[in-house]
């Protein structure tokens, strides 16, 4: 459990209001159209900080003795999720042609 | 007086590689359970993959492999119940190799099997990702002109074309999003509760140390039926956004293109076998009240008269496939975590949490925390954009 303040408050809390918020600003951008770059921009602004507050917070990733670890061995996988996502994911985005053929629509019809 | 929590008594266990655990004695509870799963999920999703084409189940022999899968699934669960049923969780045994030594095994192992699990969304995402970019956007399609009204155009349609083209669309979602985050809240309050020291639980809610135990077991009870009943209620939401939809109340129904029902996905032609598509964003006399963007190729090619407009049909299998796919691994996740919640209320209620053995509800919490931190990157690029 965290034996540490936020703001003087209680950390779960702050953090449960804070996720709150992050969130109805999230929907709230959707709804305001703002075009596709802004609302993008701002949906990752927002996606990366909640990943963090839970992760640190609710995962007792932050203020624990194991955390250090803990962090670490969470963080393993980043690399391969590097090669995947910009490697495999973000690899000749314009060309849907190069993709294997049982992987294009049709192929199994 | 301190309260006794969860505690079992099991002197006449005797250590089995297959039955239950000799924790009196401290032994490592290694299991053979989990290498049997394994290989069931892999004939499972094996079978599941080439059973069906086309909505229709194609071949037997696969779904025969689909059946012994689950069976084979349901035995090592059934193996690995019965080894570790009848841990109490106070007897917690710790690591002793670098780098996690003196930490508790439960823990890292919790942490190993979540590193697996970002594998398995990271392989959905880069999925997603890469045909979200390499197969040209619907939308995009349909402003080209390249289309011709009566053959099927093949394109890549997010769902959040449809689920975010109105808020009562996206209604169901962006409540989930809420359930999943206070859900998590819900089960850090009973992690808080079931680890407060006994004297210190009586000074804070002034009552008798003799009365700490029940108190206490009604507390953490109901914060973990809180987190079920919210884990209910996300996939309760999401079975309608899928399939059934809901009525727009009366006085909104403005507000929802003068519909007085918002479809489900499933109504609205959003599925992993749809090849003729058509959203109202692709019908060009829809547009003539919405403006067809004056610098698109079909305006000048409508305005020049070399384009007809009409209704633009769309082969969209990809993408409703990467969204049913993505989100339903998500909804299993919640299912399974429902069937954990299920069994942690019925122990709360009989006593079985306090502070000697609360980490119980911190290592489920650590899964539950885990589809929750899935869901904040899900809802945005699935949902939203």
């Amino acid at each position: 459990m965290a034996h540490y303040t936020i703001f003087g408050k209680d950390p779960y809390w702050m953090n449960f209001w804070g996720l709150m918020i992050l969130t109805a600003i999230e929907v709230a951008a959707v709804g305001v159209e703002l075009g596709d770059t802004i609302t993008m921009s701002i949906l990752i602004g927002i996606a990366i900080p909640k990943f963090i507050m839970i992760a640190a917070i609710f995962m007792h990733l932050y203020g624990d003795a194991d955390s250090k670890i803990l962090t670490m061995t969470a963080l393993f996988p980043a690399f391969f999720i590097i090669v995947m996502v910009f490697f495999i994911g973000l690899t000749s985005p314009g060309s849907a042609t190069e993709l294997p053929a049982w992987c294009r629509p049709g192929y199994w019809t | 007086m301190s309260a006794d929590y969860g505690h079992d008594h099991h002197d006449d266990h005797h250590a089995s590689p297959w039955g239950p655990h000799d924790w009196s004695h401290g032994a490592p509870h290694n299991s053979f359970a989990p290498l049997i799963m394994s290989a069931g999920f892999a004939m499972f999703l094996y079978g599941f993959a080439n059973v069906f084409i086309g909505g229709e189940v194609a071949d037997l022999g696969a779904l025969s492999g689909v059946m012994l899968g689950l069976i084979i699934i349901t035995m090592g669960l059934l193996v690995w119940w019965r080894q570790d049923m009848s841990a109490d969780g106070i007897y917690e045994p710790k690591a002793t190799g670098a780098p996690f030594r003196n930490i508790d095994i439960r823990k890292v192992s919790m942490w190993i099997f979540l590193m697996s699990e970002m594998m398995v969304f990271t392989s959905l995402f880069s999925t997603y990702i890469r045909y979200r970019l390499g197969i040209q956007n619907c939308g995009e399609v349909f402003l080209s002109g390249e289309w011709v009204e009566g053959t099927s155009v093949v394109c890549f349609e997010p769902a959040a074309h449809l689920i975010a083209s109105s808020w009562f669309h996206l209604a169901p979602g962006a409540v989930n999003t809420f359930a999943l985050i206070i859900s998590s809240f819900t089960i850090v309050l009973a992690l808080k509760t079931a680890k407060m020291s006994d004297k210190k639980y009586a000074d804070k809610y002034e009552i008798d140390m003799e009365r700490v135990r029940t108190h206490r077991s009604r507390k953490v009870a109901m914060f973990l039926g809180s987190t079920l009943f919210l884990a209910t209620l996300f996939l309760t939401l999401k079975m309608i956004e899928w399939f059934i939809g809901f009525p727009t109340p009366g006085p909104l129904t403005d507000l929802n293109h003068g519909h007085s029902e918002i479809a489900s996905l499933y109504s609205e032609g959003y599925t992993i076998h749809a090849n003729s598509y058509q959203h109202y964003a692709y019908d060009t006399s829809y547009h003539d009240g919405h403006d067809i963007p004056h610098d698109s190729a079909l305006y000048s090619m409508m305005q020049a008269g070399t384009h007809p407009g009409g209704v633009m049909m769309a082969d969209i299998r990809v993408g409703a496939s990467t969204f049913f796919v993505t989100t339903g691994t998500h909804g299993v996740h919640v299912l399974a975590g429902m069937i954990g919640l299920a069994y942690m209320t019925l122990k709360a209620l009989r006593g079985g949490y306090g502070p000697s053995n609360a980490v119980s509800i911190e290592y489920f919490g650590l899964y539950w925390h885990f589809v929750d931190l899935v869901w904040v990157l899900v809802f945005p690029f699935f949902y939203l954009f």
